[in-house]
């Protein structure tokens, strides 16, 4: 009876397990219902054989995945592996941020998407033709974020030549960003590392970990598999010499003796890996200097993805409203230059851009995030300083398909009028209509100058005829521009926007990136956000309310003494 | 009124099919590919012949334009590179031009002690077309010590995404399965840089040097189809020469290639 009870247990526990586990890595056998949700839903963009080629593809970038070659961005899976298909589930459900690629946990059911990792698994054989399953990344050996392990990846990202596309500080611009292709030859922007929000495949240091040592399959990004590491199968130690020893103009004959051992060492290790890569059995031996040299590879890339996470900030900034609102800071005498350290004090307003789709041309590939800014005002002048991210310093390209000159700008958009109260009707946000806006548009090749414009609408914008005093000045340093603008608060244009302390005054933006195709109404840009310049609590206030409170005790005690009077006279 | 619906439905169907017609021609006009015997086994080829010839360019060979160098000028830039999609040499010879037996199911084993190496040399790749045996190494060398990225456009294999830092001198690369080519070679860092592979199934494979000039040795004597594939040329597999080759003897093949 009781072996029978615990046989009975344990049946019944070997298909729990068993019914989590299929749940947790393995999708049903593709179905009629699979092919369903994903022609219904998917196809638009992947196309019904899922060649990454369906009707809305070819407006997009990054483009849908093809998924006839087997090759995914996102997986926790290690170089050249398919991915999981708890992989392509949370794909699904996540969405790939920064892409066209919309999250679908609200749209599908859990089991509509399981379906539809089933099917499109049909569309490449390998997937089928797989004997073992894909070899998973190991995160064990994580090493905690610390300052010393941010330093160490900070040498390595130079030294590994992340630098070369995504830049000094990880703006995604570095000198060779600009011509990289994926699999497909589609023009493939390397991340801005400073924004991890637009991580297709999230910014957790266990992600960034993961995408360095898998790579992004089908992308530029390169996989660094261990052998890519410069000094593979060598201590720390051994490696930093061998690359000491590199960097000598001459060696002695001593040293060229050990820089030939380490080399030796070294090109051993790799001979071993590549051996495991195409198939072969390793000898104890040879496991043992494999396991050793991966574990340096997985702790150098631990490193570099502490450093990396230090990059960003923890979370995406909130958008410049409610509490966020841009204010103004008063502040007495000369205005900050742009240089000047007043700025680093101010917290920045998030003004999130989003591609202009209302009107041809459209962009529905931004590839400028947001612009931030900062604003200091005194009793007659206001100074911003507008700061964004741009991968590439575009003045002057032509536009192969219209002939037009494509260019880095910005525009400051502002009502003519403030409108009076908050219900009151704004200008239409693209550029006015009936009511119009005021505009002031900077250029990246005249840096240092801002024009003015009135605007009736987005093809209907004029040079203001009276240019009044602004000043201007423009930078682009490390995928960054700064652009600083002052003005008068009032000025004699009845064109231009008149400011005045304590009210709230729409505003809004326009970018356009030069070398994303960016030309006219292709661009991206805000809707009406508003900002203020911060009313100085008035220092009257140390003298009105104690007069006041005074005179009301004052009108008390009179008030006391007028009654007690009456009465002793009534009595 | 039921003629009418029936001709609009005939006319409607005709359009599907021209539709398709066009969508499938459009396909063909891709990168022009190599074409492999379905198998080949490796034998001891005794007495076999030989096939050579030159390969001469005809047409306005266009000025020859340096590629602008956008970085690591000190390295890449020490000398002017130029596009390497079409070379032609004295007497308009025909450089980098394979020329290879389309349809040989039998014959010699691979040469082992060939070198399967391309150099990324002053940020060029040497050779501009290399052949690789399926089964066999192709071995990056960087000779620059500065980073550069491997990237080789396969499609049949997996497509090879590898940086290869400025202490890698030597990076050889996991082999290949099946036969495919050319896939390009191109070096993400330095976008000018570019390179064809083809990974091949039997060693019947030459490319033409600075002269033109290619030879196929100890083939079997028999007839065989040969075929040629050039960069900015195209191929000829749809219409290949026909040679044949007796036992010890020489045929000779040139061939002379316009721009596709």
């Amino acid at each position: 009876m009781r072996i029978r009870t615990i046989a009975l247990l344990l049946i019944l526990f070997g298909m729990l397990v068993g019914f989590n586990f299929a749940h947790a890595q393995n999708a049903p056998e593709a179905s009629e219902k699979g092919k369903q949700v994903y022609e219904n839903s998917c196809a638009h963009c992947h196309g019904i054989e899922g060649r990454g080629d369906g009707s809305a593809a070819e407006n997009l970038l990054p483009k849908p995945r093809d998924f006839t070659r087997g090759l995914y961005k996102i997986r926790s899976t290690e170089t050249g592996q398919l991915p999981t298909d708890q992989d392509l589930f949370d794909i699904i459900t996540e969405g790939m941020p920064g892409s066209s690629m919309p999250p679908w946990d609200t749209a599908l059911s859990a089991n509509d998407r399981w379906e539809v990792v089933a099917y499109i698994k049909t569309f490449y054989d390998g997937f089928k033709e797989a004997e073992t399953p894909p070899k998973q990344i190991n995160l064990s050996g994580k090493v905690p974020y610390a300052e010393q392990s941010v330093e160490t990846g900070k040498a390595l990202y130079t030294e590994l030549g992340c630098v070369e596309c995504h830049g000094d500080v990880g703006r995604g611009d570095g000198t060779s960003a600009p011509d990289l292709t994926d699999e497909w030859g589609f023009q493939s922007w390397p991340a801005n590392l400073t924004q991890g929000w637009n991580f297709r495949g999230g910014s957790d240091t266990e992600d960034i970990f993961k995408r360095f040592i898998g790579g992004l399959a089908g992308s530029a990004m390169p996989a660094f598999e261990g052998d890519s590491f410069p000094g593979f199968g060598l201590t720390a130690e051994e490696s930093s010499r061998m690359i000491e020893l590199d960097n000598k103009d001459e060696m002695t004959e001593a040293e060229e003796e050990e820089s030939a051992q380490l080399y030796e060492k070294y090109d051993a290790a790799v001979d071993i890996a590549v051996n495991l890569a195409e198939g072969t059995e390793l000898s104890a031996e040879e496991k043992q200097i494999y396991d050793d040299a991966m574990s340096v590879v997985y702790e150098k890339s631990w490193h570099l993805a502490n450093y990396v996470k230090s990059l960003m900030p923890e979370k995406r900034p909130e958008p410049a409203i409610g509490n966020n609102v841009l204010r103004s800071q008063y502040i007495q005498g000369e205005l900050p230059e742009m240089d000047d350290a007043a700025w680093e004090t101010l917290e920045a307003s998030y003004f999130p851009l989003v591609g202009q789709v209302v009107i041809e041309p459209r962009q529905f590939n931004p590839t400028i995030d947001a612009v931030n800014v900062k604003s200091y005002y005194n009793d007659t002048e206001v100074a911003f300083l507008f700061i964004w991210d741009d991968r590439t310093h575009t003045t002057d390209e032509t536009d192969e398909e219209t002939g037009k000159t494509l260019e880095d700008a910005l525009a400051i958009q502002f009502p003519v009028k403030v409108p009076q109260g908050p219900t009151a009707p704004k200008p239409y946000f693209l550029w006015g209509g009936r009511l119009p806006v005021y505009l002031w548009h900077w250029k990246a090749s005249a840096p240092d100058q801002v024009t003015e414009l009135t605007a009736k609408g987005i093809n209907n914008a004029g040079v203001q005829e009276a240019q009044g005093e602004l000043q201007a000045q423009g930078t682009y340093t490390n995928g960054q521009y700064k652009l600083w603008v002052k003005r008068a608060l009032k000025t004699d244009d009845k064109k231009d926007l008149q400011l005045e302390s304590g009210v709230f005054v729409p505003i809004a933006f326009s970018a356009w990136d030069g070398a994303n195709g960016d030309v006219d109404t292709k661009r991206v840009m805000t809707s009406w956000y508003t900002f203020v310049l911060e009313p100085v609590p008035s220092s009257k206030r140390f003298i009105y309310p104690p007069l006041i409170a005074l005179l009301s005790v004052g009108f008390l005690f009179g008030l006391r003494a007028f009654v007690q009077r009456r009465n002793s006279e009534e009595a | 009124m039921k003629s009418y619906l029936l001709a609009s439905l005939a006319i409607l169907l005709a359009c599907c099919f021209v539709g398709t017609a066009f969508a499938a021609d459009s396909g063909s006009g891709e990168m022009e590919m190599l074409v492999f015997p379905e198998a080949y086994k490796a034998m001891k080829v005794n007495n076999g012949g030989t096939i050579s010839g030159v390969v001469k360019f005809e047409g306005d060979v266009p000025e020859k334009a340096a590629l602008e160098i956008t970085k690591d000028e000190k390295v890449c830039g020490a000398d002017p590179k130029f596009d390497e999609s079409l070379v032609v040499g004295e007497g308009n010879a025909l450089k980098n031009t394979i020329v290879y037996l389309i349809d040989i199911s039998a014959g010699k084993d691979f040469d082992e002690k060939a070198k399967t190496e391309i150099d990324q040399k002053g940020c060029k790749f040497t050779p501009h077309v290399q052949i690789v045996p399926v089964g066999a190494r192709l071995t990056m060398l960087n000779s620059d010590k500065i980073m550069h990225n491997v990237h080789i456009f396969s499609k049949i294999n997996k497509p090879v995404n590898k940086a290869q830092p400025k202490a890698r001198r030597k990076m050889p690369l996991k082999a290949v399965k099946k036969a495919e080519g050319p896939v390009e070679v191109k070096c993400d860092v330095h976008g000018w840089m570019s390179a064809w592979v083809s990974y091949v199934p039997h060693p019947y494979f030459a490319v033409t040097n600075e002269k033109g000039e290619f030879t196929l040795e100890d083939v079997p004597a028999g007839e065989y189809k040969l075929g040629y594939w050039h960069e900015a040329c195209g191929t000829n597999s749809k219409a290949p020469v026909a040679v044949t080759v007796e036992a010890g003897g020489t045929v000779t093949q040139d061939f002379t290639l316009k721009m596709k």
